[in-house]
């Protein structure tokens, strides 16, 4: 560590203060959308709760947390100091500037529009201006980490870059990838037309951009999931990793098959020809790929810790492994969750299955479970891994990290599973409240009070995490010096050009994201649709 | 970089071809074999499935839609552009009332109270309800022996006038009394609708005080015999200026005891 520690953690400390404010708003909103708090929320509130939840969870956490995760994969994979540090800080704070303005728009009841940028509805134009902050901020990161990789490269010529800052390196070059799309929509549609500059929008171009951003960000926020599965969980098992290639593979997979693939979100949307749907679904389905790699790799590598310490037979290994660590710990619970979420999700990614789970309760379940359940439990993980580092107190015992990741677990399993249900029985997502007194919805009253449960637990989860955050404050143990990234099997010597930079990557991103939106944008500009009337809802 | 050439070379070339077979494969399925497949059993020339499935030409390559060549004639020539809504925010209410003095009052009253139950009562209605039905029988997507000639004479920016005189009178009052009357299965087709007819609840679009669709009317306080009236026109096809048909095919569905049902309910306004 070169003295980075305060930057990290005061990414980790927003990122968090952000994550249980709207935890608690999240389980607010399951109970008034509950027969238990029917109607005690006005609609207004809850579209409020809901627009801060989602802004918080999706934008605030997960920023903060990968910028200051990079940050540290920087400095201790590279063992080199992080160049540009005033940069990261002046990001860090205009980042914290854009969110402060975000939120505060939100609470004063002038951004009801939930997180996601679909005009003609727009909201205040400082509740974007403030999120375009917290991306441009997120820039800044991305070159950093860009230029921290190139430095190490050209200092250590011919040598592999360490797996974890390659890994880091993907996710901040996907993400410049990603945010282009939301950027022109924000920059050329929202914010003309929530300032007043503009009376109409054409609303099928902004969701086209908007698919562009929409379905790689989620890849942004779980390459830090898979870094860790990759890079810390085999030595925190006590094995090695099976094989970095197929770690950089992944990584390299994720860059170029996460972007080309936003129209699936667009599958009942008119806009678009059908041969355009089918493209961009059938390079969905390749999004799978790297998954499942890592799901073999990882396995692979539990195996050897497994075997390493005594595991015998077919299935003996698995009992073997550290269960008590909440690095391992994390990653079995991830793995279910990822099983889960991850079927759900070749349901949503089917032309023809989407249309029976679109909008519905189905959606909201999915993404919760996948990121809510799969990738946030590993941000707690690495936390717990990381942040004795920062401070160089040790956690008293590790029995309150494993009860909260348990917790987290149970809860998003009790919540999301029977919202899976109330999706393929119809119950629509983003609305406000449900009359269960009509015979026909009653039957979903039962489900909706087991998933709320699942939101109390999820809750009280939430409560212990930062809990045993503050816990390292006052904690006396000293943090040991133990090694925190795996090695390979075979550790490589030397790799391929290819597989230790983005050069022929970008190429390809490219070349796919040409032939997936080249003509869907293009058309909005060579046969412009008729505008739709921009609605204010400050 | 000193990685050998050798090492490098061949997953830039299999990395290469591997994506581009992907996208070829993609395009040739969902470009050209589905959509053709697709036309074959509706009936699609390849050469239309295929550019339907672009997204050059309108339509599904899996539906033979447009049944003709013809033109589809809309049911009302009102299109809610930003145009017509500045029409509309820029109504001059007193030349309004010039104009509802001279040809609305003798069968609508001063203030849009109608003096016989067969005309509507107009006061505090929508504004873009009436500049709309105004309009239809001006265009002629709805009839009327009186009422097609009186609004053939009037200009666009008059209706708009007219309308938001008429939309400025008191409102109707809601009466908690009158619709102690009205029978459950009444309440429960407005808030409820019936499912396994496919009839929505009424209150879906025509709600107090404003509408779903911008032109749905207000109902509440209408009389008996014209909200009888226009729902017998809608279940017939006599009237046709309903958007997308909505209330053609929900009167169609109604028995007439609900429709007397439902007019005596909106005749005394909601709770």
């Amino acid at each position: 560590m070169r003295n980075v520690e305060r930057l990290c953690l005061a990414h980790f400390w927003v990122a968090f203060a952000a994550f249980i404010v709207a935890a608690i708003l999240g389980t607010w909103q399951m109970w008034v959308r509950s027969p238990l708090g029917a109607n005690l929320g006005a609609p207004e509130t809850y579209f409020m709760s809901v627009t801060a939840h989602g802004t918080a969870m999706a934008y605030v956490l997960t920023t903060f947390f990968i910028m200051g995760f990079g940050y540290f994969v920087a400095v201790t994979a590279l063992a080199r100091p992080l160049p540009g540090k005033v940069w990261a800080w002046a990001a860090f704070w205009l980042s914290l500037a854009g969110t402060i303005m975000a939120v505060a728009t939100i609470l004063s009841g002038r951004a009801s529009v939930l997180y996601t940028f679909y005009p003609p509805m727009t909201a205040s134009a400082f509740f974007y201006i403030g999120l375009v902050l917290v991306v441009a901020g997120s820039w800044v990161w991305s070159v950093l980490m860009i230029v921290a990789m190139t430095a190490w490269k050209r200092e250590n010529p011919g040598v592999p870059v360490p797996l974890a800052m390659y890994g880091t390196v993907a996710n901040a070059i996907l993400w410049l990838w990603t945010t282009v799309g939301v950027a022109a929509e924000l920059v050329f549609q929202v914010i003309p037309a929530a300032l007043g500059f503009v009376q109409t929008v054409d609303a099928g171009l902004a969701r086209t951009l908007f698919s562009w951003t929409l379905h790689a960000i989620v890849y942004f926020w779980l390459l830090p999931a898979y870094i860790a599965f990759y890079t810390m969980v085999p030595r925190a098992a006590g094995g090695r990793l099976y094989s970095d290639a197929m770690g950089r593979l992944t990584f390299i997979l994720f860059l170029i098959y996460s972007l080309p693939v936003g129209m699936h979100h667009l599958f009942m949307d008119p806009e678009h020809g059908n041969a355009f749907k089918f493209v961009q679904m059938l390079l969905t389905a390749f999004v799978a790929v790297p998954t499942l790699l890592t799901i073999f790799t990882i396995s692979a590598s539990m195996e050897i810790a497994g075997r390493l310490r005594g595991g015998r037979g077919l299935f003996g290994w698995i009992g073997a492994l550290p269960w008590d660590r909440p690095m391992v710990l994390a990653t079995g619970l991830a793995f279910i969750m990822l099983g889960f979420g991850g079927g759900g999700g070749l349901v949503n990614m089917s032309y023809g299955m989407n249309a029976m789970v679109h909008n519905t309760a189905w959606v909201t379940a999915h993404f919760h479970l996948i990121f809510g359940g799969s990738v946030v439990i590993m941000y707690f993980a690495i936390a717990y891994e990381i942040w004795p580092r920062l401070t160089g107190r040790e956690h008293a015992s590790p029995a309150p990290l494993r009860l909260q990741l348990w917790l987290w677990f149970v809860g998003m399993m009790v919540m999301t599973l029977p919202w899976h249900w109330l999706g393929l029985q119809g119950q629509w997502r983003r609305v406000a409240n449900f009359n269960y007194s009509d015979p026909i919805i009653a039957g979903w009253g039962p489900w909706v009070i087991v998933s709320l449960i699942g939101g109390v637990i999820l809750l009280a989860s939430a409560l212990l995490f930062v809990r045993n955050v503050f816990d390292l404050r006052s904690s006396r143990a000293a943090a040991a010096d133990r090694p925190l990234y795996a090695l390979a099997v075979y550790p490589p010597q030397r790799v391929p050009a290819a597989l230790n930079g983005f050069g022929l990557w970008n190429v390809l991103v490219l070349v796919l994201m040409l032939a997936a939106y080249g003509y869907p944008i293009a058309q909005f500009i060579v046969a412009p649709s008729p505008g739709a009337v921009v609605h204010r809802v400050e | 970089m000193t990685e050998p050439q050798g090492l490098d070379q061949p997953w830039r070339i299999w990395a290469s071809a591997a994506v581009v077979a992907i996208l070829l494969a993609g395009a040739l399925l969902g470009g050209i074999i589905i959509p053709v497949v697709q036309g074959q059993s509706a009936g699609v020339d390849a050469f239309t499935a295929i550019c339907r499935a672009i997204g050059i030409l309108p339509g599904s390559p899996a539906r033979p839609q447009p049944l003709d060549r013809n033109p589809p004639s809309p049911v009302s020539q009102v299109v809610w552009t930003p145009d017509v809504l500045q029409v509309l925010a820029r109504a001059d209410t007193e030349r309004g009332r010039t104009k509802v003095m001279e040809v609305c009052i003798a069968c609508h009253g001063e203030q849009g109270v109608s003096p016989a139950p067969v005309n509507p009562n107009l006061n505090g209605q929508s504004g873009a309800a009436i500049y709309k039905q105004l309009h239809d029988y001006r265009t002629g997507s709805r009839s009327n022996d009186q009422m097609t000639a009186v609004a053939q004479a009037l200009e666009e920016a008059v209706i708009a006038d007219v309308a938001a005189y008429f939309a400025g009178q008191p409102k109707r009052d809601p009466n908690p009394k009158t619709l102690g009357g009205s029978r459950p299965e009444i309440v429960k087709l407005v808030e409820l609708g019936d499912p396994a007819r496919g009839l929505p609840p009424c209150a879906a679009c025509h709600r107090p005080g404003s509408g779903g669709p911008i032109e749905t009317p207000i109902l509440a306080e209408q009389s008996n015999e014209y909200l009888v009236h226009q729902l017998q026109l809608f279940a017939t096809g006599q009237r046709r200026n309903d958007v997308y048909a909505r209330m053609r095919t929900i009167a169609a569905g109604l028995t007439s005891a609900e429709i007397n049902g439902l007019a005596t309910y909106y005749r005394a306004g909601f709770k």
